[in-house]
């Protein structure tokens, strides 16, 4: 019996015509009908579909920052010494910083590739003119009497920027950054277009004929939580790391 | 390939060290619940294909290894799915990588040796990466113009799929009887009351609607509508035709009907696996065949059920493609 539909089968595609699998009956009804939301999809899809996408965009915003922090923070330094660097500087990250991102990440294709490096390129561009302006802006926020009592206290000028600027800048530093997390959190949906990672691959993959509203909500959502949890982190972090502020406001 | 990926990511955040401790955390708090291993696996399906472990013989046996690449699209990732699971099932050594991006960037990444093979249609091949503006005559002219185009880069095209995802009308049945339409000529009659709905671009191309008023007399009054809403606006009556893909799996509902298009201004777009000379040559024969024997399956109706199965039902294409291989004797 079995051979003989075996063997049906097999003139059957050498004639041509495919045998096709019966799909149907595979998918919930919530699914098959794209009902508002369906927590079964979620559950099955979380371990194939959703953390990958999760764990990769906080990979992408977290390198991004990190990276675009200390190349920041390197330039915000120069020009808090010389002067006259800041407006080059400003120049050329304001300019990075008006690209397009669709077509940034496209440009950049060309020369580095279709790869995780051209999206790290991108997001880490996006980040130097909000920091770089913050970083500045909350050193030049120290007030001269402050850096002459530090002089006075015989700091060298090293140890008046690590024991002194830095930490008073602090405030200005945090909030430079938690825009620039918020920002790249946003961004990186849409490295799905070059590189196939972050929230942006479901978020695309939701819309795709359907659209199908789980997929949507749950990998939009998954991308809202996480900017606001990052952002909610960095403000914790400021608060641990500048008490006196606390103190100063009770 | 996704694991060298990864491991560059992280060797990345060492460096962004403020980050790490974060990181550490973010990733242990949820490692319990994941069984994947990879960070950028994609949502469509999972790096390489799970189930059929490599065959232990087969012509593909001690072959070099070949990285297979598709665009960020359902069909596009059915077809990688079935290429690459059909090859690992005669022994090669198959890496799949899911969702490379655009027609343009994917074919940069087949160049540059990023990858070594994806799956292309005949007609995009040629207006997108060759910039050919004339319609080929026929299927077989399409396919061999494009082969014509990218062999002077080393690079070839096996043989086409039966199928074509080319651009097509569709309307409601009840409207095709009461205005007996059957072919996009027949719109002809309706003038500036039929309205016709599509994604911006279909205004201006030459597959869409200029190759329409030119070869057709048509002048309908144009909608625009995104892609994903095409289905929805038919049925609610926002447009009389709208523009869809050949190959959609709603087609297979009954609830719209495709009007013929004799003229073939939506062109000719049968899928075909593009490669270098150079992985074909090292690869042997059975590679090659391997290849055509999937190709010569994929019927409209197939690749339409295929897509139903991953758009619709929401199905992952890996799982779809090997049942699909399984049934037909190749998984």
């Amino acid at each position: 019996m079995a051979a003989a539909a075996g063997s049906i089968v097999a003139s059957v595609v050498a004639a041509g015509e495919p045998v096709i699998p019966n799909y149907g009956a595979q998918s919930s009804s919530c699914v098959v009908h794209n009902h508002l939301f369906c927590t079964d999809w979620v559950s099955h899809n979380w371990g194939p579909v959703l953390w990958p996408a999760l764990r990769g965009h906080i990979l992408l915003a977290l390198v991004a920052v990190g990276i675009g922090f200390v190349i920041s923070l390197a330039l915000a330094l120069a020009a808090y010494r010389y002067g006259c660097l800041e407006r080059p500087t400003t120049v050329i990250t304001t300019i990075l910083y008006t690209i397009p991102s669709l077509a940034l990440f496209e440009l950049l294709v060309a020369p580095v590739g279709p790869n995780v490096y051209s999206a790290e390129i991108a997001l880490v561009s996006y980040t130097l003119l909000i920091l770089f302006r913050n970083i500045l802006t909350g050193l030049r926020g120290v007030p001269a009497e402050v850096l002459e009592a530090a002089e006075g206290m015989g700091m060298s000028r090293r140890q008046a920027l690590v024991r002194v600027e830095l930490p008073l800048a602090l405030p200005a530093i945090v909030a430079g950054l938690r825009i620039a997390v918020v920002t790249i959190i946003a961004l990186a949906t849409i490295v799905y277009t070059i590189y196939n990672a972050g929230l942006g691959v479901p978020i695309h993959t939701a819309l795709g004929e359907g659209p199908f509203k789980t997929e949507l909500i749950a990998a939009g959502g998954l991308a809202i939580l996480l900017a606001l949890t990052a952002d909610a982190l960095l403000v914790l972090v400021q608060r641990l790391l500048t008490p006196w502020t606390r103190a100063r406001a009770t | 390939m996704r694991g060298t990926k990864s491991g560059r990511l992280r060797t990345l955040i060492a460096s962004g060290s403020a980050a790490l401790a974060v990181v550490v955390g973010l990733t242990a708090c949820g490692s319990s619940s994941s069984s994947s291993s990879s960070s950028s696996s994609s949502s469509s399906s999972s790096a390489t294909t799970p189930a059929p472990a490599p065959a232990a013989s087969g012509p593909g046996v001690g072959k070099p290894a070949v990285t297979i690449g598709d665009k960020n699209f359902a069909e596009e990732n059915i077809l990688g799915a079935l290429y690459a699971q059909a090859l690992e099932a005669k022994g090669y050594n198959v890496t799949l990588k899911d969702n490379v991006g655009s027609s343009e960037i994917i074919y940069k990444a087949l160049t540059s040796g990023q990858i070594d093979m994806y799956p292309e249609y005949t007609g995009v091949l040629l207006s997108a990466v060759a910039g050919q503006t004339k319609n080929p005559s026929s299927a077989s002219a399409a396919a061999q113009e494009a082969k014509a185009f990218v062999e002077k880069h080393g690079i070839t095209l096996l043989e086409t799929t039966p199928f074509y995802d080319s651009n097509a009308l569709a309307t409601l049945p009840a409207y095709a009887q009461e205005h007996s339409l059957a072919s996009i000529a027949d719109l002809k009659p309706l003038g500036s009351g039929l309205k016709l709905g599509g994604p911006p671009e279909f205004a201006t191309r030459d597959e869409g609607l200029k190759g329409l008023v030119r070869e057709y007399g048509v002048k309908p009054t144009f909608v625009p509508i995104a892609i994903e809403l095409s289905y929805k606006a038919l049925e609610s009556g926002q447009v009389n035709v709208q523009n869809v893909f050949s190959t959609d799996g709603q087609l297979l509902s009954g609830k719209f009907k495709i009007l013929t298009d004799p003229k073939h201004v939506f062109g000719y777009q049968n899928v075909a696996p593009v490669l270098k000379k150079s992985v074909l040559a090292a690869e042997g024969p059975a590679f090659e065949q391997t290849l055509n024997r999937v190709s010569s399956l994929l019927t409209l109706k197939a690749i339409q059920q295929m897509n139903a199965a991953v758009s619709i039902d929401k199905q992952s294409a890996t799982s779809v493609a090997q049942q699909f291989l399984k049934a037909n004797g190749l998984g």
